[in-house]
């Protein structure tokens, strides 16, 4: 039954179907409304759970890698400065194997402080080794956050849930939930065969010398490889259970024969789904979401990118001093192979900066005009910049 | 093939595959190293060992373990200086332990109870037979052990009854007549023969002894009392003190005398010092060129009282001038009236031996009605000829062998010891040890053990505790009878013997089990084989010493690890 | 068969009268400190009890893949985040309905410095976790760097003496009063030259329902110079100078201490260690700060009232009294 819910309180909700026995958060715009939300059905007794409320980011991380640990069903939420404040237990967590689930609420990194939207906090833990799942839109949010738990389980890694801030998170929509029934067919209970216990006392975290690192490396870089088939299949068997699918890999919209193909990766699909329905590109183009950035999805987008001539990548981040993120990856992706398509690689929406939907045709009619270079910021406004910047 | 696990987890314990035993050069071990009591025990008991029983209430076990040194424990405890107590490393730290309350303690619950002595089994048929000449403390001692080790000792004694200088030189008030008439009876008992009125050189010789047994042993005490003068002058009627002390133990008279000086060191001086202050004697003054015990006083310098019976005599008034010889007998016609003192010194002269020099210009006058000599005695020579040296006594090896004759051994005041009743104790046991080992023909096997001092015991772990000591008699109610220091309780006696810091032993504390960071100190359940509750698991002790430094009484030693 | 020596030292090793939590084979260095601790208190602590640990030697020394020395449910994250992982630890079990205890564990580097913060917020969310700090007053596992912890006038890598300096310029920061002013239910200090203390004081701290802190002073033979044969003289000295007082803390107020029958004078304790050997040179300076480090010990006998009456068979002379069979207190 649809019901007009706010991104953060539809997340809150999904989290609560998952049973989670241990949650901590700290406050940060804009994740706050999620940990509010979820404070709420603690309080109402909706949801019995643990709520840590712990005294910064850093210990959010350590208070779910330790829940996991101990062999309950952990979840965090944080956002931009708080993901990096995290940065070292996030490693941590995934370099330990231990399954847990976390929303980062995307919001720009400071300085200059910006408590609006893009994705570079979560592109910064792009090397952590967790799996990073990105959201069209709220609907896509609570079916993905249920997914996580599973794919964190059954991987043994930490999932990302990537949800746009304030586009998505303070954002009323018309979605569904499923039920707690649903959700208890999906899901098994949580049972994780390394936890710290008595009967079994085992010593995790321990120190590795250089003899045998690189074999442990390999192992987490090989789970998440094969994590995208467990990304994928936990997608089906959602759409099986809901007749919903939440985006599996990637992905496609529009022609499927168009030699043209805008990449994007979170919300900006949803604007740039809508404006091919009411204001196209004039040359035919294909919309590509990419869902599953971590792990990156070679085969989907090859499969998807069949035909594609011009492939624009947009993303919300970039690495300065080089460029685009994804698009540098993309470019890797086809790289010696034969037809490949010729990649366009934009930064655009960041620190909030509005995507309407003119953008897609904009950027389409750049590509064809041959007028982008290897990368740009797209929707940057030079003529504002003192000279010796520009 | 090793196998990663997932997020690289470990098995519990698993660190036991890595033997970080191969760090250590030096090896922690157990070493019982001989406590200064041990040491210091010319009987060559093991008190810190026995001591151990008391205190765990076993006090059968404890006479047990005393008696195999000495046979004898309820008389030594009585009359032994002890100089095991003051070797005592307690004795440093607070006060001694009482050793010889808690050896007369076991003795005397010993002869109520009726112990069997432990490890006497009947010789076997055709052991051989060995002869001992004197029923004194060497002699009975020798006997014992003889059968300890399965041989027959027979012994010869010239007085109608067996004990020696026990019987015939200390008073009942140190050592009253029942306690050693039943303790040698039961050494007797065991299964010693036992010849009375049998003198050497009047009854039989040493030829004829020969003739008949394996080995002899010659322990006839020193029956004879040292020449004595003062520059030449023997005052008419002088009797020595050992004289006047058997006259009295035997008829209980002494002579009358206002003012006495008895000239002399040592017990039988004390002795018949307090016998004659008892009996009327108004001064009783010892004259000694020993010194008084004390810092100032070099160990070979001090004068050889018991100390309690020198504090003793003390309390009754007995003055004693140390450091002092006679070197003029002041006479009114053969009557004497006085002595002159000189002040003397034991000092070091150019060719290095050391020699008591009088000091001219520090003689001093005391008056006085009657002297006794009591400057020591020496060996009977009738039957032994020349085995008697120029000195008067008998020449013997450390094992009690006397030099040029295989089977002739000696021991006991007769050898020129100290003259205490444990030196004789401990000779008879050396010298049956000697004996056995020779017959069997093999070498005698006394392990030496090293001496423990306080600086190997860690003083941290104890607590300063107030020492037991039995009860003494007044000295308004001392006579000729009445044994004058007390018994001590059981009660007292556990307290007493839980002073001791069983120095080179194991206390069982704990410690180093407790404080092995690498937890290669296990707590077994069994006894190991060096007698303690632990052993040291050496695959994993990487020989930090700590246990070593946190033992309290030294047990733990750490050694260069072998090669 | 007949059992080889290795069997029998293995099945006496298995008999053992009691709990190893810390089991042998571990890399400390010869008579660490932190080690006896480490044994010490998860020998009390028991098998029923899962263990969080911060980065630092103890971490290290215990586990090398593939070899662990623990022998309780253990877990390693990072160098700060202990108390954060126990307290999510605990909040798991919790949920679980088990009653399985939380112990965190943190040198004086992960708890009086960088993982300060984390622990503050353990104590004032009321997890119920003891948490036990082995000082060994330096950043010792990454080579003797000073801490926030390291004594007045110590000698670290990073608080070397020299012509303008006499090691540590600032003092130890008394963690134990900031720990006590979370008004938890029970803190309190502990050293491992009072084995019996420190671990009634463990099993006093696991007793209580909340959080619960113990900060146990274990001397690092080689960060502090001394042989590893001295660990427990140096620590005992620590105590009966004053300059290492040990105290139990119960919501804020001190409630115990251990009782001082004859102070030793401090000097007698820094002689025993390279860390303070530039103390003891022929000038003014070094006087000058033996009389500080004095006045130090003088000011926490005064503070804490350590001077004793009687003797007593809890104060520092007595503590340690053994006889045969065991210990005395």
């Amino acid at each position: 039954m649809p019901q007009a819910l706010e991104g953060s309180a539809a997340v809150a909700r999904a989290v609560a179907l998952c049973r989670p026995g241990v949650i901590a958060a700290y406050p940060i715009t804009p994740q706050t409304h999620i940990v509010e939300n979820i404070s709420r059905l603690v309080a109402d007794g909706e949801l019995d759970t643990e709520l840590v409320s712990v005294e910064s980011e850093f210990s959010a991380a350590s208070v779910v890698l330790g829940a996991a640990a101990a062999g309950s069903r952990a979840y965090t939420a944080s956002s931009s400065q708080g993901i990096l404040l995290m940065m070292e237990v996030l490693y941590n967590i995934a370099g330990l194997r231990v399954p847990l689930v976390m929303t980062c609420a995307n919001r720009a990194v400071g300085a200059p402080i910006s408590i609006w939207n893009d994705q570079q906090d979560s592109m910064a833990a792009r090397d952590a080794g967790w799996v990073q799942l990105y959201c069209v839109d709220n609907q896509q949010a609570v079916d993905t956050t249920v997914q996580a738990f599973r794919i964190a389980e059954q991987t043994e890694l930490p999932v990302m849930v990537c949800i746009d801030g304030f586009t998505l998170t303070h954002t009323m929509e018309m979605l569904a939930l499923p039920t707690q029934a649903q959700v208890d067919r999906y899901l098994p209970p949580f049972r994780f065969a390394r936890a710290l216990d008595p009967a079994s006392p085992r010593s995790l975290g321990m120190l590795v010398t250089p003899e045998w690192f690189s074999e442990l490396r390999h192992a987490h870089h090989a789970a998440l490889g094969r994590a995208a088939e467990v990304v994928e299949r936990a997608d089906r068997d959602w759409h099986k259970l809901t007749r919903r699918s939440a985006g599996g890999l990637i992905e496609s919209f529009g022609d499927p024969d168009a030699p043209y193909a805008v990449l994007t990766i979170g919300s900006v699909g949803g604007t740039f789904a809508a404006a091919l329905a009411e204001c196209p590109p004039a040359s035919p183009t294909r919309l590509l979401r990419l869902r599953c950035y971590r792990p990156f999805p070679l085969a989907a987008l090859h499969e998807a990118c069949r035909g594609v001539r011009e492939l624009i990548v947009v993303e919300r981040a970039l690495s300065p001093g080089q460029g685009g993120i994804i698009g540098t990856e993309v470019r890797a992706a086809f790289a010696g192979m034969r037809g490949a398509p010729r990649v366009h690689n934009v930064a655009l929406g960041l620190g909030g900066r509005d995507v309407p939907m003119e953008t897609l045709g904009r950027l389409v009619a750049a590509a064809r005009a041959r007028r982008l270079p290897p990368f740009s910021i797209f929707d940057l406004q030079p003529e504002r910049l003192p000279a010796e910047e520009r | 093939m090793k196998q990663l696990t997932r997020g690289a987890w470990g098995e519990p314990g698993s660190s036991l595959a890595c033997h970080t035993g191969s760090w250590r050069d030096l090896r922690p071990g157990h070493e019982h190293a001989a406590a200064p009591c041990h040491a210091a025990c010319p009987a060559g008991e093991d008190p810190q060992y026995w001591l151990a029983a008391v205190q765990e209430g076993d006090h059968r076990r404890a006479w047990e373990r005393l008696v195999a040194a000495n046979p004898l424990p309820a008389i030594t405890g009585r009359v032994c200086p002890h100089p095991c107590e003051q070797r005592c490393n307690r004795g440093h730290y607070d006060t001694a332990i009482g050793i010889h309350g808690i050896e007369r303690f076991l003795g005397d619950a010993a002869l109520a109870a009726g112990w069997d002595y432990p490890g006497i089994v009947g010789p076997p048929a055709g052991a051989p037979r060995v002869a001992v000449v004197g029923a004194g403390p060497a002699g009975i001692s020798v006997a014992y052990h003889l059968l300890r080790h399965g041989l027959v000792p027979v012994v010869f004694e010239a007085a109608p009854e067996a004990g020696g200088l026990l019987r015939s030189a200390i008073p009942m008030t140190r050592l009253p007549r029942a306690v050693l008439d039943a303790e040698l009876e039961r050494v007797l008992a065991c299964g010693i023969g036992l010849h009375t009125r049998q003198a050497l050189g009047r009854d039989f010789s040493l030829d004829e002894l020969r003739a008949e047994h394996a080995a002899l042993f010659l322990a006839p005490g020193c029956a004879r009392s040292r020449p004595w003068d003062v520059q030449g002058v023997i005052p008419a009627g002088t009797r020595d003190g050992l004289d006047l002390l058997k006259s009295w133990i035997d008829v209980g008279e002494v002579p009358a005398a206002r003012r006495v000086v008895v000239h002399g060191g040592g017990n039988t001086a004390m002795d018949i010092a307090r016998v004659m202050k008892r009996h009327g004697a108004e001064e009783v003054h010892l004259v000694t060129a020993s010194g008084l015990p004390g810092p100032q006083t070099a160990p070979d310098d001090v004068l050889n009282i018991v100390p309690r019976e020198l504090e003793e005599g003390l309390e009754e008034g007995i003055v004693i001038h140390p450091h002092a010889t006679l070197s003029r007998v002041l006479l009114r016609g053969a009557r004497i009236v006085g002595v002159e003192l000189v002040a003397l010194r034991k000092l070091e002269r150019a060719d290095g031996r050391r020699a008591r020099v009088a000091f001219e210009g520090t003689e001093r006058i005391l008056q006085a009605d009657l002297v006794i000599p009591c400057i020591g005695e020496q060996v009977d020579p009738a039957g032994l000829g020349a085995l008697v040296q120029r000195s008067g006594f008998l020449r013997v090896d450390a094992r009690g062998g006397v030099a040029g004759a295989c089977d002739l051994y000696a021991g006991g005041d007769a050898c020129g010891n100290i003259g205490t009743v444990a030196a004789a104790v401990g000779d008879g046991r050396r010298a049956a040890n000697a004996i056995a080992a020779r017959l069997a023909g093999a070498e005698p096997s006394e392990r030496p053990r090293t001496e423990i001092g306080i600086e190997r015991l860690n003083l941290n772990y104890f607590e300063p505790r107030p020492a037991r000591r039995a009860a003494v008699l007044p000295v308004a109610e001392r006579d000729d009878l009445c044994e004058i220091e007390g018994s001590l309780d059981a009660a007292a006696v556990a307290d007493e013997a839980g002073r001791c810091f069983a120095c080179g032993n194991c206390l069982a504390c704990d410690n180093c089990w407790v404080l092995c960071p690498d937890a290669a100190v296990l707590k077994i359940a069994d006894t190991a084989s060096d007698g303690s509750r632990y052993v040291f698991d050496y695959d994993y002790c990487k020989g930090c010493g700590l246990c070593a430094s946190e033992c309290p009484s030294g047990f733990i030693a750490m050694r260069p690890e072998p090669e | 068969m007949d059992e080889s020596p290795r069997q029998l030292i293995a099945r006496q090793r298995e008999a053992e009268p009691r709990y190893r939590g810390l089991e042998s084979g571990h890399r400390a260095c010869q008579g660490c400190g932190e080690a006896l601790a480490a044994r010490l208190v998860t020998e009390v602590a028991g098998g029923d009890v899962v263990v969080a640990n911060a980065t630092g030697c103890l971490e290290v020394f215990t586990t090398p893949w593939p070899q662990s020395a623990w022998r309780m449910p253990w877990m390693h994250s990072l160098f700060e985040n202990a108390a954060a992982i126990a307290s999510d630890i605990e909040a798991a079990l919790r949920h679980q309905q088990r009653p399985t205890k939380v112990l965190a564990f943190g040198g004086d580097g992960g708890t009086f410095d960088i993982g300060f913060q984390a622990l503050s917020g353990m104590l004032e969310r009321e997890h119920d976790v003891l948490y036990v700090c082995y000082d060994n007053e330096a950043y010792m596992n990454t080579g003797i760097q000073r801490s926030s912890s390291t004594p007045h006038a110590a000698m670290t890598t990073t608080s070397p003496p020299g012509r303008e300096r006499m090691g540590k310029r600032h003092l130890k920061k008394d963690l134990l009063s900031i720990i006590g002013a979370h008004h938890i239910p029970y803190a309190a200090s502990a050293s491992v030259a009072y084995p019996r203390d420190l671990q009634r004081k463990v099993r006093r701290a696991l007793e209580i329902s909340g959080p619960t802190f113990l900060l146990v002073h274990s001397p690092c033979p080689l960060g502090w110079g001394h042989g590893g044969e001295r660990t427990i003289e140096v620590g005992r000295l620590a105590v009966q100078t004053g300059l290492f007082p040990l105290v139990e803390i119960e919501r804020g107020a001190v409630t115990a201490v251990m009782p001082l029958r004859v102070p030793r004078p401090v000097s007698e304790y820094l002689a025993l260690q390279g860390r303070f050997r530039h103390l003891f040179a022929d000038e003014p300076r070094a006087r000058e700060e033996l009389e500080h480090l004095q006045a130090l010990a003088d000011h926490n006998i005064a503070v804490y009232g350590l001077l004793g009456g009687a003797p007593d068979a809890l104060d520092a002379d007595g503590a340690d009294t053994v006889r045969r069979g065991g210990a005395v207190a």
